[in-house]
This record gives C-alpha cells, sequence and structure tokens, in this order.
C-alpha cells in the first residue's frame, strides 16, 4: 500500500515547521521552492490514484468511527482543484508577500520615528524571512485543512478539517492582512465558526440517530423521520453561511477583500465552495429525501444570491471588494445547480467549482498584480493598463470569461449544464415557481457580464491614469501561475470530458435512474 | 482521456462518418477549415516576437489556405452530396463533436472565407504601423475561425462555441482602439437624445456590443435547452429523422416558444429591431473590422443560424411553425425599414453603411421568414441566401472604400469630404459599382437581381400580411437607393469641402490609396456587376442547388420549375430605384436642390430629429436598462446592504456588549448579595418542591 492520500494530507501538516525553519535560515527563495516542492509532490499524491476515478483509504481511529479518505467521483474535481491553486500560489505568493510585508515594515516604521521626513530603513533579512517563514507554514497548514474536509469520509473527521482550515486562514487575514485587519478577521472567524457549530449540532445528532459517524454506515441506516427537518435545517444554516448565501453573506467581502491576496485566491475559490461540497456530500448523499423537498427553497436562496451579488458588484469601486462580491454571486450559481435535482445541473454544480477556483483566482491574481505594480485597487485610480501589463490583461480577460461563461473556457461548460438541469427539472415538475427561478436565474448570467466587463473596461481601458505610466507586468514568479491557470481553463473548457467522465457517474449513482430518462439515453 | 488523443483522432481522417459518401476523403478539410485560422491566430502572437513582416503575411495565407480548402468542397455542393464527420467529445453525456458540410454550409463557407481572404489582404494595407498588429492578427483570424465553425458545426453546442467566439472577437476588435481617444469615437460629440449621449468610445461600444449580443444569446441558450431536453442531443441530423420530439413539445406548448427563443440568438447577432443598437456603434473599430463584421462573419451568423433551424421546423411541425415564420419575417420587415429610415440622416460615411447592413439584413429575414410562409418554401430561402452572397460582395467592398476614404479625408464625417472623386478615380469606379448593386440598380447589378427575388417570394406568397411586408420592402427599397446615392454624392460630388481645402494646405496630398487597399475592394465591386449581369443565371443556380439541398436533407418537396420574372417585382424594384436615386442624384450629385429646405417646416424638422435621435430606442434602451437597474442595485446598495445586513455585525457586537454589562452589575463582588439572591434561590426551589 502507498498510503497516497495519508502523505497528501499529513506530509504538508507535518512539515510545516520545518518550512518556517527553513525559510528562516536559508531565506525566502529557499522556503518558497521547498514549499512547492512539498505542495507539489502532495498534488502528485491527489492525481496519481485520480486516475482510476476511485480510491479510497481507511485507518482504525477512535469509538467514533474510522479515519478514511476518499477519492471518488465527487470529491476528486475539489482535491484537485485545491491543492493545484495551493501549489500555483505559493509561487506567486513569493514577490507578493515580500512586496506586503515590507510595506507594512514601513508602515511600522514611520508610525513609530517621530519625524516623519527621516528615510525608512530597509526592512532586516531575518524579519522578513521570520515573516514569510510563519506564512508558509500557516500556509501549508491551511491547503492540508481544505483537503482533507473534502476527503474526509466520518462526521467528526469532516467537522475537525472543516474548522482546521478555518484557523490557518484566521492567523493569515489577522496577520498579513489589509485594513482593520484583525477586526476582520474575528469576524470571519465568528461568522464561519458559529456556522460551523451550528453544522457540528446537525452533524452530531445525525451520527448519534444513526448509530455511527461513518457515512458509508449512515448512508444504509434509517434516521428517525422526526429528527431529519432538525438535522437538515441544522446542516444547511451551518453551509450556507460557509458558501455566503445571502442573507449570510456579510463576513465575506470583508474577509476576502482584505485578506493578503494569494490567500484571497485561496479563500474565494477553493474555500467557500466547499460549502458546497459539503452540500452534496451530506444532504445529497445522506438524506437524499430531504434534498429532494428543500430544492425549490434552495433554488430562490440561490437565484437571490446570484442576482443580488451581482448587483452589489456593481456598485463596488475596489477590485478586490468587487471580485468578492462575484464571488458571492458564484456560488448562488453552485447552489443553483445543486438545488436542480438533476444528474446534469449536480454535475454542472461541481464544475462550476472547477471554473469558478481556476477564473476567480485568475483575477485575485490580477488585483494582486494591481495592487503591486500599479500600486492601487480602487477603479477611479485605474485605467488603460492593457498596453502596460499585456500578460495580466491577457490571463485576467480569460479568467473574466470563465466567471462569465463563455466558451472556450470551462465557465461555459458548468453554466450550461447546470441550467440545462435546472430547466428540465422545472419543466418535469410542471413547476411554474422553478421556471420563473430559472429565468430570472438567466438575468444574473448578463449582471455577471455586466460587472466583469465594465470592471475590465475600467482597469484595463481608456486613458493611462496619472501615476500608473511607469506600471508594468511583474516577475514571472507572478505569471507563470497565471499562464497555468489560463490555459488550464481552456483545455477544461474545450474537452470537460475529463472531469464530467467521473462525476456523472457519481451523481447517477445517487440520484438513482429517472430523474434524467430523457438525457440519459 | 487526454485531449492529445482528441488531437488525433481528428487527424486521423476525421473520425467516424455517418453518411459514407464518395467525399469522405475530404473531411479532414471540413476540420481544417476552421482549425487553420485558429492556429494562426495562436501564432501570430509567437510570431510577433520573431519576425513583423511574418506576423504580418502569415494571417493573409492561412485564410487563402482555409478558402482553398473550402472550394475544395464546391463538388460535393454540385453533387448535392454532403459530408458529416464526427468524434467523440463529452461522452459522458453523450455529445458529439462533428461537422456538417451540405449545399448550405459550402456556400457559406466559401462566402466567408474569400471576402475574409481578401479583408485580410486589405488590412495588411490598412493597419500598417499599427502597434498592436499582433492582437489584431490574432482576433481577425479567431474571428474567422469562428464563424466557419458556425457555418460547418452539426450541432448547437459548437454552433454556440463559435458563436461567442464572433462574440469575443467582435467586442476585442471593435474595441481594439482601446485607449478611447477622441478621434476614434463614433456620434457627433455634443449629440445628446433624452439626456443620453449618442456618441461612444471604442470600449464602450465593445462592451455595448458584447452585452446586447449576449442578451440574445440568453434567448438562444434557453431555446436549444429546451430542444436538448425533449431530445437529448443538440445535433440538427436527429431533429430531421425524427418528428416525435416536435409533437412532443407541441402538445406541451413549447415548440413555438423554442423556435422564437433560439431566434432571440440570431435577433442579438445579426443586429435586427429589438437588439440592432450595438450594429452602429460598432463602428469604432477599424474599417477592415467593420467589413468583417458587416459582411463575411458575425451577422450573417444569424441569417445562418435561421437559414439552418427553419426549414428544421418547417417540416417538424407544418402548421404550427408558421408563427415562428412570421415573427422571423416581422422582425426582418420592421428592422429594414426602421435602419433604413436612419441612415438617410446620417453623416458618418462608416454608420450610414452600418444602419443598411442592418436594413439589408433585415430583408434576408424577411426573405426567410416568408419562405415559411409560402407554399413554396425554396422561393423565400434561396431568395435570403441570394441576398446574403450578393450583399456580402458589395457591403465588403463598401466598407474596404470607406476605409480609404476615411483615411484620406482624415474625418468620419461626410461633410468633411467631398469632391474626392478627381483624385481618387479608383475609389470612385469601385464605389460607384458597389453602391450601385447596394441601391439595387436594374439589370447590372447584384442587388437588383437578389431584391427582386424577395420582392417576388413576397409576391407569391399565400401569407395575410404579406402586402403590408411588401409595401415595407418597396419603401425600404426607395430610402436604400436614396441614401446609397446621397452618400456616394455626398463623398465623392460636389466641392471640397473646407476640411479638405485645409488638409490640402498644409500640403497633405489627396491620394489613391495602395493597391493592397485597392486591389481586394476591386475585385469585390467586379464580382458584384460580374453576378449582376448573369443574374438570372445565378439566382437560377442558388435556386436549383438549394431546391436539391432542400429536399435531399431535410424532405421539403420542391417543384422544379423554369424560373420566371415576377414582372411585379421588376417594376416595383424599378420604380423604387428610379425614386430613390432620382431624389438622391438630384440633391447630392448634380446638386439642383438644395436638402437644407427641409428645415424650414416644423414637422419635416420633427422628422429629421426623430430619425437622427434613432427613434429614441438607444435613448429608451439606456434608461431602462443601464440607468434604471443600477439605480435600483445603488438603493439596495446604499439602504440594504450597508444599513441592514452589515447592521448585523455592530448590532451583535452592542448587545452583547450590552448583556455583559448587566452581567458584570450582578457580579458586584459583594458578599452579602450573593447572600442575599442564594436565599432567594433556596426559598423558590423549596416551594416548587413543596408544591408537587
Amino acid at each position: 500500500m502507498v498510503y497516497y492520500l495519508l502523505q497528501a494530507v499529513f506530509i504538508p501538516l507535518l512539515l510545516s515547521p520545518l518550512a518556517y525553519y527553513i525559510t528562516k535560515k536559508g531565506g525566502v527563495t529557499a522556503g518558497t521552492w521547498f514549499t512547492f516542492g512539498i505542495m507539489l509532490y502532495s498534488t502528485i499524491m491527489i492525481l496519481l490514484p485520480s486516475l482510476n476515478g476511485y480510491y479510497y483509504e481507511k485507518y482504525n481511529w477512535s469509538q467514533l468511527g474510522e479515519f478514511g479518505l476518499l477519492l471518488d467521483g465527487l470529491s476528486i474535481p475539489f482535491a484537485i482543484i485545491i491543492y493545484l491553486l495551493s501549489t500555483v500560489l505559493v509561487l506567486y505568493s513569493k514577490p507578493y508577500m515580500i512586496h506586503k510585508i515590507e510595506e507594512e515594515y514601513h508602515e511600522e516604521q514611520k508610525s513609530i520615528q517621530a519625524t516623519p521626513l527621516k528615510i525608512v530603513s530597509n526592512i532586516p533579512t531575518h524579519v522578513m524571512n521570520h515573516q514569510m517563514g510563519i506564512y508558509y507554514a500557516l500556509y501549508m497548514v491551511f491547503a492540508m485543512g481544505m483537503l482533507t474536509t473534502v476527503l474526509a469520509t466520518n462526521l467528526i473527521e469532516f467537522y475537525v478539517f472543516f474548522e482546521v482550515m478555518l484557523i490557518p486562514s484566521f492567523f493569515l487575514v489577522a496577520f498579513y492582512g489589509y485594513g482593520a485587519r484583525r477586526r476582520i478577521s474575528l469576524m470571519y472567524l465568528f461568522w464561519t465558526h458559529v456556522g460551523a457549530v451550528i453544522l457540528l449540532l446537525g452533524l452530531i445528532t445525525m451520527g448519534l440517530s444513526a448509530g455511527s459517524f461513518d457515512m458509508q454506515n449512515i448512508k444504509e441506516s434509517n434516521i428517525s423521520v422526526e429528527l431529519l427537518p432538525f438535522i437538515a435545517v441544522a446542516i444547511i444554516v451551518g453551509l450556507l453561511v460557509k458558501l455566503a448565501i445571502v442573507p449570510f453573506h456579510i463576513w465575506l467581502p470583508y474577509a476576502h477583500a482584505e485578506a493578503p491576496t494569494p490567500i484571497s485566491a485561496l479563500l474565494s475559490p477553493a474555500m467557500i465552495g466547499i460549502g458546497g461540497y459539503a452540500l452534496m456530500r451530506l444532504l445529497l448523499t445522506l438524506l437524499p429525501s430531504t434534498y429532494e423537498s428543500t430544492s425549490l427553497w434552495l433554488s430562490i436562496g440561490a437565484m437571490v444570491t446570484m442576482i443580488y451579488g451581482g448587483a452589489m458588484a456593481l456598485m463596488q469601486s475596489d477590485v478586490k471588494r468587487m471580485l468578492a462580491y462575484s464571488s458571492i454571486s458564484q456560488m448562488g450559481y453552485m447552489l443553483f445547480g445543486f438545488a436542480s435535482i438533476s444528474v446534469i445541473g449536480l454535475t454542472g454544480s461541481v464544475l462550476l467549482y472547477v471554473s469558478h477556483g481556476t477564473g476567480k483566482a485568475l483575477l485575485f491574481m490580477m488585483a494582486g498584480m494591481l495592487i503591486m505594480q500599479a500600486h492601487t485597487r480602487s477603479f477611479p485610480k485605474l485605467g488603460g493598463l492593457a498596453g502596460k501589463l499585456p500578460m495580466t490583461a491577457v490571463c485576467s480577460v480569460i479568467g473574466a470569461l470563465a466567471i462569465m461563461g463563455i466558451p472556450p473556457t470551462n465557465g461555459f461548460m458548468s453554466e450550461w449544464m447546470l441550467f440545462v438541469g435546472a430547466l428540465n427539472t422545472a419543466i418535469d415538475e410542471g413547476s411554474t415557481a422553478k421556471i420563473v427561478i430559472f429565468a430570472l436565474a438567466m438575468i444574473a448570467t448578463a449582471i455577471t457580464a455586466s460587472y466583469l466587463l465594465w470592471s475590465i473596461k475600467r482597469i484595463f481601458y481608456g486613458r493611462v491614469n496619472e501615476g500608473l505610466e511607469h506600471a508594468k507586468d511583474g516577475s514571472y514568479y507572478m505569471l507563470a501561475p497565471m499562464f497555468f491557470l489560463a490555459i488550464l481553463t481552456i483545455i477544461i473548457g474545450i474537452y470537460p470530458e475529463m472531469l464530467t467522465q467521473i462525476i456523472i457517474p457519481y451523481m447517477q449513482n445517487v440520484l438513482g435512474e429517472g430523474v434524467i430518462e430523457v438525457l440519459n439515453k | 482521456m487526454i485531449p492529445i488523443e482528441f488531437i488525433f483522432r481528428m487527424v486521423e481522417g476525421g473520425g467516424e462518418f455517418i453518411h459514407n459518401s464518395a467525399f469522405d476523403a475530404l473531411a479532414i478539410n471540413v476540420w481544417l477549415i476552421w482549425i487553420l485560422p485558429m492556429i494562426g491566430a495562436m501564432i501570430s502572437p509567437l510570431l510577433n516576437k520573431v519576425s513583423k513582416r511574418g506576423r504580418d503575411i502569415s494571417p493573409a495565407i492561412f485564410a487563402f489556405v482555409s478558402a482553398t480548402l473550402s472550394s475544395t468542397l464546391i463538388p460535393v455542393m454540385l453533387e448535392g452530396d454532403e459530408i458529416h464527420t464526427q468524434i467523440s467529445w463529452i461522452n459522458s453525456i453523450g455529445i458529439k463533436a462533428g461537422l456538417l458540410a451540405d449545399t448550405l454550409s459550402i456556400i457559406i463557407s466559401n462566402l466567408v472565407a474569400w471576402i475574409s481572404f481578401l479583408i485580410i489582404v486589405y488590412s495588411i494595407g490598412y493597419m500598417k504601423g499599427d502597434r498592436d498588429l499582433a492582437r489584431y492578427w490574432f482576433f481577425m483570424l479567431f474571428f474567422i475561425g469562428s464563424m466557419q465553425l458556425i457555418v460547418l458545426s452539426d450541432n448547437f453546442l459548437m454552433l454556440f462555441f463559435g458563436w461567442e467566439g464572433v462574440g469575443l472577437a467582435s467586442y476585442a476588435l471593435i474595441g481594439f482602439w482601446y485607449r478611447d481617444r477622441s478621434k476614434d469615437y463614433v456620434g457627433r460629440i455634443d449629440h445628446y437624445a433624452l439626456a443620453i449621449p449618442q456618441f461612444t468610445s471604442p470600449t464602450h461600444a465593445g462592451m455595448k456590443a458584447f452585452l446586447m449580443t449576449k442578451a440574445g444569446d440568453i434567448f438562444m441558450i434557453t431555446g436549444i435547452f429546451l430542444i436538448f431536453m425533449h431530445t437529448g442531443t443538440f445535433e440538427y441530423k436527429p431533429l430531421i429523422e425524427d418528428h416525435t420530439w416536435a409533437e412532443n413539445m407541441h402538445t406541451a406548448g413549447l415548440l413555438i416558444p423554442a423556435a422564437v427563443l433560439i431566434f432571440g440568438g440570431a435577433i442579438g447577432k445579426s443586429a435586427q429591431f429589438p437588439l440592432h443598437e450595438w450594429l452602429l456603434e460598432a463602428m469604432t473599430g477599424p474599417t477592415a473590422v467593420s467589413a468583417l463584421i458587416h459582411a463575411a462573419t458575425m451577422v450573417k451568423a444569424g441569417v445562418y443560424l435561421v437559414a439552418r433551424i427553419g426549414p428544421i421546423f418547417f417540416i417538424a411541425a407544418d402548421i404550427a411553425s408558421a408563427q415562428f415564420f412570421e415573427v422571423v419575417a416581422w422582425v426582418g420587415a420592421i428592422t429594414a425599414f426602421m435602419l433604413a429610415s436612419q441612415a438617410i440622416v446620417n453623416k458618418e460615411i462608416k454608420k450610414v453603411l452600418a444602419y443598411s447592413t442592418g436594413s439589408q439584413i433585415g430583408y434576408m429575414m424577411l426573405a426567410l421568414g416568408i419562405a415559411g410562409l409560402s407554399t413554396s418554401f425554396v422561393e423565400g430561402y434561396s431568395a435570403g441566401i441570394f441576398h446574403l452572397a450578393s450583399h456580402a460582395m458589395f457591403k465588403a467592398s463598401l466598407f474596404m472604400i470607406a476605409g480609404g476614404l476615411l483615411h484620406v479625408a482624415e474625418s468620419r464625417f461626410m461633410d468633411d469630404m467631398g469632391g474626392l472623386k478627381k483624385n481618387m478615380k479608383k475609389s470612385y469606379i469601385a464605389i460607384m459599382a458597389a453602391g450601385l448593386s447596394l441601391a439595387g440598380a436594374p439589370i447590372i447589378t447584384s442587388g437588383f437581381w437578389s431584391k427582386d427575388a424577395i420582392f417576388a417570394a413576397l409576391l407569391e406568397s399565400s401569407y395575410v400580411f404579406a402586402p403590408v411586408l411588401y409595401v415595407m420592402a418597396v419603401l425600404t427599397a426607395v430610402m436604400t437607393s436614396f441614401y446609397t446615392m446621397r452618400m456616394i454624392g455626398m463623398a465623392m460630388f460636389g466641392k471640397k469641402s473646407k476640411h479638405i481645402e485645409e488638409l490640402e494646405e498644409h500640403s497633405h496630398h489627396i491620394h489613391e490609396v495602395s493597391a493592397l487597399m485597392f486591389i481586394p475592394f476591386s475585385i469585390l465591386a467586379a464580382g458584384t456587376i460580374i453576378v449582376g449581369i448573369s443574374g438570372p443565371f445565378v439566382e437560377g443556380f442558388i435556386h436549383e442547388r438549394l431546391g436539391i439541398f432542400l429536399t435531399n436533407s431535410y424532405g421539403i418537396e420542391v417543384e422544379h420549375e423554369e424560373i420566371k420574372l415576377n414582372w411585379i417585382a421588376v417594376i416595383s424594384s424599378l420604380v423604387s430605384f428610379g425614386i430613390g436615386a432620382g431624389l438622391g442624384y438630384i440633391y447630392y450629385i448634380k446638386r439642383a436642390a438644395n436638402p437644407e429646405v427641409i428645415s424650414k417646416n416644423a414637422f419635416t424638422r420633427g422628422v429629421y430629429k426623430f430619425l437622427e435621435n434613432r427613434w429614441y430606442v438607444n435613448s429608451i434602451y439606456y434608461w431602462l436598462f443601464v440607468i434604471g437597474p443600477l439605480f435600483i442595485a445603488r438603493i439596495f446598495w446604499k439602504y440594504f446592504e450597508n444599513v441592514v445586513v452589515d447592521g448585523i455585525n455592530p448590532a451583535l457586537e452592542f448587545s452583547m456588549a450590552w448583556w455583559s454589562k448587566i452581567v458584570r452589575y450582578i457580579q458586584s463582588g459583594v458578599v452579602q448579595t450573593y447572600v442575599y439572591a442564594f436565599g432567594i434561590g433556596i426559598i423558590f426551589i423549596l416551594i416548587i418542591l413543596l408544591s408537587v
């Protein structure tokens, strides 16, 4: 036995102190490449078993059940995207975080010095190494937490790692964020933690009622009918907070806008979508009957979120806040696909996680590039940068197309699938409400296109704004990850079969035949 | 599993063949027709680093090879055969990638390919010295490749790939001069209607084009979904072979909605009423781009789509589909009339041509719509396609000539031109040929014959309102020949304008355009005349080919009869040309009368203003779809998001702080208080216990 997944999970966790040590002693470059190497190795550990489409490892744990790590049709896309993003963002972090830490240091020096005119000294190497070391150590734990949440097969295990991904990200925001970062990180912690505790109540009730915390056993057991509504509500509310569905969304624009940009690029595409994953794993797979009865309400919430998030994104004058609201809107899409009760819609929902993962990561990387190279993230101060940052412009347009759902990017593949699924169910059920919701959701796609095109126009087109004359593309540490994701976006967009061939059988299995008779001929 | 395999299977002779015809060996050509321009697009940014010269020449080579490949398919059309090739794509949902080269797609593919090639050659001269040529060539070739994908695809999903591809390319090319210098704007800079500016910057125009066509695409994709749900496939062929899906949809009341929704996509892409407003702003792009959008790609995509799905709905449900064709015909007629009326008053040469394109596309839609309302489907159908072909030729030519005029006069306004025919003899001859074709000058121009065919189809239709449509079409023809003469007269005839004289004073010599620009548009202008002279033969040929195509592919019965001239149609063509062109000649060429007379009369002034403000449609759209929604969003942002939702955090915070104050007050640390509380508690518990 090769322990693929055990390695993928625990190597980053156990070696995170070493990442700190190496960065501290050997410098930032050594630390970066060490972290990158570890993450790359772990990613390969995920990719190898994924090729088969199914892989399961389990270990004896405690009375709570087994410690299982499972790659199946549902978790493979999530696991791959989480680790791919985590890996490429290590490289992106290097120049960006050096810039950020320097900036922070200078701010601090300025506030300490009595005379502001005195030239601020450069940051001492040991301070920089220390800070970057802590960053990489936390980063690895954060990535590993997200991955293990997706792989978990036991409710308690799931909850533990659901919180493990929260704690390091809390510190990352608090240590390296912008603005009122300590306050915002606390807000982020409280909201998501309260959500998680509500979820925990549901999970414990479900486990006790079923007599086991292992998902495999729960699926086969009968949960008492009286408890079902309570469990379902606890799980849904807990996860909607994570997904930032309106009206539980208010923590997100703060946290995602003020986190250091590489972390925003992980929080926004990778982390909040895990809420969607958890809905599929816990609600759809374990409680299918409850899932079907809640679908109408979920799709209303999803539709409202799509439109509301998009409308709020139109109102922003800050690039990162705009992207944060865009994430809210995109999670609405994901929930909309989830609520479609059809194989193809659910597949689209999973693919949306993938396309949002690549697309939104690209856009956040663009925002980071703007912060570094143009020293601003406010729309009125930007403009005309297409000629100054051509590579960034190309990559971010590809990212924006993925979010808008324009072929040949993967966003189109995910969106048509989830919309066709939703429409199919609406017409099969003959539900007027669902048809109206579908129509409104289609309007949301126009809103999405508007705010993204308008943002692109304000950043990249028009006259070059004052103070931007010397802006230029960043180093290859930042550009290479962007290229990688841009190419990935298009490859998946042209040939989604790589993912659909493993997702669709899973969804067919869960929903059983009959739901999609027509499409499944 | 991996994309490499995907590519290999394609190269191995085009995958699996559905229909075994003698021409299967050509399948690989069908793939290459659209893939080659895509490859060329990818290469041009790379060549930019190697050799500027290579970068500028390679697009022409790619376009030429692609065009040659599409010409190799002509024998297939002559045989009345087709090539259908498929490879696996998204197996898990049973979706295949496939191409279908039949008579319709071969005709349009050839038109697209050759006209695009000429425009690419013209671009080499026209865009010389621009600093972002790598981007230009990328999107031009991507544009052509996407259009060929639309035309050759055998299913709706790949069609949609190409469909959005042309949308993307047009967005990028309309906003090509992204720095938004005021000389790249369209519209008079001080022109407002209902407080909405009627002038736009290139990037604004690009965005507008993208969003408006996207609105159409939302309808279209919904329509496609409806069909997909009832058939489980995106391909056209199964829709033709088995009609049970149509019966099911008809009983569910979804057939006509689905058809009209798909037509919504065509409305957006072909700039038909009510989604026509983007087309006029699209003039901010380089003129070669306008030529490409208006003649070969983009707007023709919508016509192609209707030509592709029209027969499907026609045979799938003969009686039930009439409403769909009524919608198509009326949208076409209204657009044709509306945009022609606006072209009469416009002062910018490119915008006149843009209005004219929308109007002419309206004719094509009208023809395709009337086809479904007649006993003889092929009449209107072939008239529509014939007009598409003839329009593609003369409009590409006109745009390329206009590009030269703009270049020479350094202004987009026709007021700033005038008297250019003396210095630009070749352009003058070409604009006369192509312009007369647009105006429908009798006998010798292709425009005359194709318009005549549409009139004839209208007259032969059994549709109740056909006479109304006919009157609208004839009025449009009058306006068309008038604005064409006006355009030629203002630009070429009369005295030189002040602007030109100033240019000449500053030793700026007014000269003919270079051969690289001159040859492409001359070829097309000559083409319209050649087709014009042999008009009835070309018309008969297209009629016959499409008749065979409709019978073979769709099973639509076609009576094979000799083409006869419909004398009413011919006479109305002649009369409308006579009136329109005559007025234009008097006012703008001979300058015997002064067109300023209309400003003396309140009524005509009002009409003029109404037309100049584009029937106020543009302004109303801005109020309804931009300013209104943004206002609502701002209210939500200000009073809901910022107050109510954002208030949750401080509310929790303060209530907690308040609660802690109370709790803190109780925990005073005074022992006596605790003893009292303890005592009271004990008493309470005792009472409860005793009372049980």
